[in-house]
């Protein structure tokens, strides 16, 4: 039986993922802003057979509420202005040929027909490698630039984020197949029976369609979701195709692989219908020695202030400049915001017996997510570890800048994993459905055709 | 070589190319030339932008409409207009993000309505291709007037005209006010002193108004060309209002030299209202050119079109503009009716009540709306074309056109091996790109950060 195979995404987390990343001699800090970087990084993910590259998004400079109350503590740090990822896309696809193109757009801020077309877009842009991150928004900074005072709460997001799915999955059905049929003889471009009206009406929204882009060359845009609450996991098990996922222990891990695959099974989903991929953030180093060097040289670049302001979007509302830095980490109180990130920043402390400056250093380097230092070896037995554990079918690659640590995975790592038989060597499909090994759904009104 | 010593030498032709696809002229995908493909297709996008390029025309401009048109089968139709070629297409927006990153010079303009998006979004989404495109992107800034679209957005009916146009100044002066959100030179990316960017050229707009409340700032950087290009097609009195205090281009559809003489001089004295030099608003009235490399070819090929021309299609033309009145319960060859003012398009509607009132029928009317959307038509040799292009010109009818394809690619191709050169030859076109910003080659000023102190004078 052949090898189960890893997916990879290369998260990018422009100009660095690192708080400091930018800082260092070999970033380049317009990575966030240029084009041609963004394209340059999107060609080195492919030529290494990447599945996919992934974007993260927020509609606002993040800190936005602290910057006008007068904290200039943003000024330090970088990913304050981007390139809109969904955007962004659309001109990665025009210049690529294989890669996947996952980009985040919320449910919040967002109209539903809006956004079915522009991911049924990108998918007719790409030849089929579009992706859309479902979120609900969770920065607070959001709000104020959509007309509120204050976020939406959680469960009211949630609710609005699963009728926005159905809207969007609804609308990507409009046209059949072969609905167009462009017969010059005839003078019929379009065939009115396989053409439909959505006539959604829910709570949210209204929408009748039917969406004015034909059907997609995947059949639908892959879906994927990043969210880890009891909420989150539900409409995953239930929607999604992709999971991104922080996830720092391996039994931690395996314990939210099985969870989600089992709530999907209840859905009638198979556990292959969902493809989980954890984030990892590779220090590379030819001895793990000087991997170790690599990282602390980083987290000299970062000051312990901004560590600390780093967890504000987890604090639950606490200011946790007031709290001495070689004190335990507060308790805190409940986040409207990122639960489960929450969640396991405090578990870590508490079971690491972790300090305040500690906790936040160690927040900051990641961002939540794992981080891998060592040689190309310890990484690939890592990521095979995992893969053969069931804790994940595949690792998102988020560096602490750009673009040398990605390079370098993608020298070092991926011919390593290639080694071992758990990473293509070649793609072997045009599609991301083709890539990730999922089938392409039926369109519903062909469904009750036959 | 043809004498022009009317030409000034500053006076000269600037082109938009239409991108209706997969034709401009409703039914004219069945051409047996056309490739209807054109409709999603990328690659035959990109094959249309490298021609556009080729021809050194100012931007490519794609229109947009966020429903199947006709679909709700409104004013007496039934659903769906399934005759016509304009059904399902790339949405627009994404089209000029993925032609950005594989074109050099061609400006991309697209439509995008107030109605049915947020401010936040569309200014960010406009500034990403302008950074994408080193400085290419212009936004068509529309209100949504159909009700195919309203129903996909929650609404039975689209707003009324008034309130549309209202929201749709704020909607603009929130996009304008965040597109400065940032100074030039905010961000410093200083790795020694850790210092990401110069909080003192950061700007929140705090804009509270009637229809938005948007705290800023954006979170994409200051434009390459200062501002995205603002176009607008609004020939009602409070869409010319808006244009002549916001655009930097105007679409229009004069099909005489008398009346777009007469618009011009009109948008360019509201715009002096404003303060604004006259040049520095372009106006291009649409044009649909049938070009042949003899008189009689271009006369054979401009019946060919006319034989497309589908009186079904060109009846919902005009059913849509009737006020709400059912035009199908009245006969095709008679005259056309008394109108109830329209709430969707009201210039549109005032050039069908004018074409009645010279006589033409309800079914003729169609036919103009069915071949070119009611545009001017224009066929002929190159010289014949430029001719007529240059008399617009010198008339001061027009800073151009904006063309509209009978289908794609063969006219385009045409246009710009055949046409261009003849009006390069006469001085009126240029021969290379002035810039690389759409600003430069359109020859309309860059704006200062509205933010930004004043620079100081020696």
């Amino acid at each position: 039986m052949p090898k189960r195979q890893l997916s990879l995404g290369g998260f990018f987390s422009t100009p660095g993922n690192h708080l400091a990343g930018w800082r260092h001699p070999n970033a380049v800090p317009t990575a966030d802003m240029d084009f041609r970087m963004y394209a340059h990084i999107t060609r080195v993910v492919e030529a290494a057979k990447f599945d996919t590259i992934f974007f993260q998004d927020t509609a606002a400079v993040n800190g936005s509420r602290a910057l006008a109350r007068g904290d200039l503590t943003r000024t330090r740090l970088s990913r304050i202005v981007k390139l809109e990822p969904t955007t962004l896309l659309c001109a990665l696809a025009a210049v690529t040929s294989h890669i996947g193109l996952i980009a985040t757009a919320t449910t919040t801020y967002n109209e539903p027909y809006n956004i079915a077309r522009r991911f049924a877009s990108i998918d007719h842009i790409s030849g089929g490698r579009a992706g859309w991150n479902l979120v609900t928004s969770q920065i607070e900074d959001e709000a104020q630039n959509f007309g509120y005072e204050e976020h939406v709460d959680h469960a009211r997001r949630y609710e609005r984020a699963a009728e926005f799915y159905d809207v969007v999955v609804g609308l990507w059905d409009s046209w059949e197949q072969d609905a167009l049929l462009r017969d010059k003889a005839s003078g019929i471009y379009m065939d009115r029976d396989k053409v439909h009206f959505l006539n959604h009406v829910g709570k949210h929204f209204r929408v009748r369609g039917p969406l004015n882009v034909a059907r997609s060359p995947q059949g639908r845009p892959i879906v994927a979701q990043a969210g880890s609450s009891e909420a989150g996991r539900e409409l995953a098990a239930k929607t999604a195709d992709v999971i991104f996922t922080a996830q720092t222990q391996l039994p931690d891990a395996q314990a939210f692989y099985a969870d989600v695959k089992g709530r999907a099974a209840r859905y009638g989903r198979s556990p292959d219908d969902i493809r989980i991929m954890p984030g990892i953030t590779p220090v590379l180093g030819r001895t793990e020695a000087e991997a170790r060097e690599r990282y602390e040289e980083l987290q000299a670049l970062l000051p312990d202030d901004l560590a600390v302001q780093s967890m504000s979007h987890i604090s639950g509302g606490l200011d946790l400049t007031k709290f001495p830095l070689d004190g335990p980490l507060p308790e805190l109180p409940p986040s409207n915001a990122a639960k489960a990130r929450q969640a396991l920043v405090v578990r870590t402390a508490r079971e690491q017996n972790m300090t305040l400056r500690q906790i936040a250093r160690h927040t900051a380097a990641a961002m939540g997510h794992r981080v891998l230092v060592g040689t190309a070896e310890y990484m690939a037995d890592e990521l095979e570890t995992w893969l053969r554990a069931d804790a994940a079918d595949g690792f998102n690659v988020i560096c602490n800048y750009y673009p040398g640590p990605l390079e370098d995975f993608c020298r070092l790592v991926v011919p390593e994993l290639q080694r071992r038989g758990v990473f293509r060597r070649e793609y072997t499909g045009r599609t991301l459905r083709e890539h990730l090994g999922l089938p392409v759904p039926e369109n519903r009104y062909t469904a009750q055709r036959r | 070589m043809i004498l022009t010593p009317a030409a000034k030498p500053d006076r000269k032709l600037r082109f938009g190319a239409f991108m209706n696809v997969p034709s401009c002229h409703p039914t004219g995908w069945r051409h047996p030339d056309a490739v209807a493909e054109t409709d999603l297709s990328f690659p035959l996008l990109a094959e249309l932008a490298r021609l556009s390029e080729y021809g050194k025309l100012d931007a490519m401009f794609f229109q947009d409409s966020a429903a199947v048109p006709g679909s709700a089968g409104l004013y007496g139709g039934k659903p769906f207009n399934p005759r016509s070629g304009r059904q399902a297409h790339i949405e627009p927006l994404s089209a000029i993000a993925g032609l950005a990153a594989i074109t050099s010079y061609i400006g991309l303009i697209s439509t995008c309505t107030t109605s049915y998006n947020e401010p936040y979004n569309v200014a960010r989404r406009f500034l990403t291709i302008d950074h994408i495109s080193g400085g290419r992107v212009g936004w068509n800034l529309v209100t949504s007037q159909a009700e195919d679209e309203a129903m996909n957005f929650g609404r039975d009916a689209h707003l009324d005209h008034a309130l549309r146009y209202e929201r749709a100044a704020e909607f603009h002066d929130v996009v304008v006010g965040l597109w400065d959100s940032w100074e030039d030179d905010a961000f410093l990316r200083d790795k020694a002193s850790g210092v990401w960017f110069d909080h003192r050229k950061m700007h929140m707009i705090h804009h509270r108004g009637k229809h938005f409340s948007v705290r800023g700032p954006l979170n994409v950087a200051r434009s390459p060309q200062g501002r995205p290009v603002i176009a607008q097609a609004g020939s009602s009195d409070v869409g010319m209002e808006l244009a002549a205090r916001t655009a930097d281009m105007v679409f229009t559809a004069q099909t005489t030299i008398a009346d777009g003489k007469a618009f011009c001089a009109e948008m360019r004295d509201r715009a002096a209202r404003y303060g604004r030099a006259p040049e520095h608003l372009r106006i291009f009235p649409g044009l649909m050119p049938i070009v042949g490399r003899t008189a009689s070819e271009a006369r054979e090929k401009y019946e060919e079109l006319r034989e497309l021309v589908d009186d079904e299609v060109g009846l919902r033309g005009v059913a849509r503009l009737c006020g709400g009145l059912d035009i199908y319960q009245y006969p095709p060859d008679g005259p056309l009716p008394p109108l109830p003012p329209s709430n969707a398009a009201r210039a549109r509607q005032q050039m069908i009540v004018e074409m009645g009132r010279r006589g033409m029928t309800i079914r003729e009317i169609g036919r103009v709306l069915g071949m070119s959307q009611a545009h001017r038509v224009a066929y002929g040799t190159p010289a014949q074309l430029a001719d007529d292009m240059q008399e617009w010109l010198e008339a001061d009818a027009c800073d151009g056109f904006n063309l509209l394809f009978a289908h794609y690619p063969k006219p385009v191709e045409e246009f710009v091996t055949l046409v261009v050169p003849e009006l390069q030859r006469r001085g009126i076109f240029r021969t290379e790109y002035e810039g690389t910003t759409l600003r430069a080659n359109l020859g309309v000023p860059v704006p200062a950060n509205s933010f930004a102190p004043a620079p100081a004078h020696a």
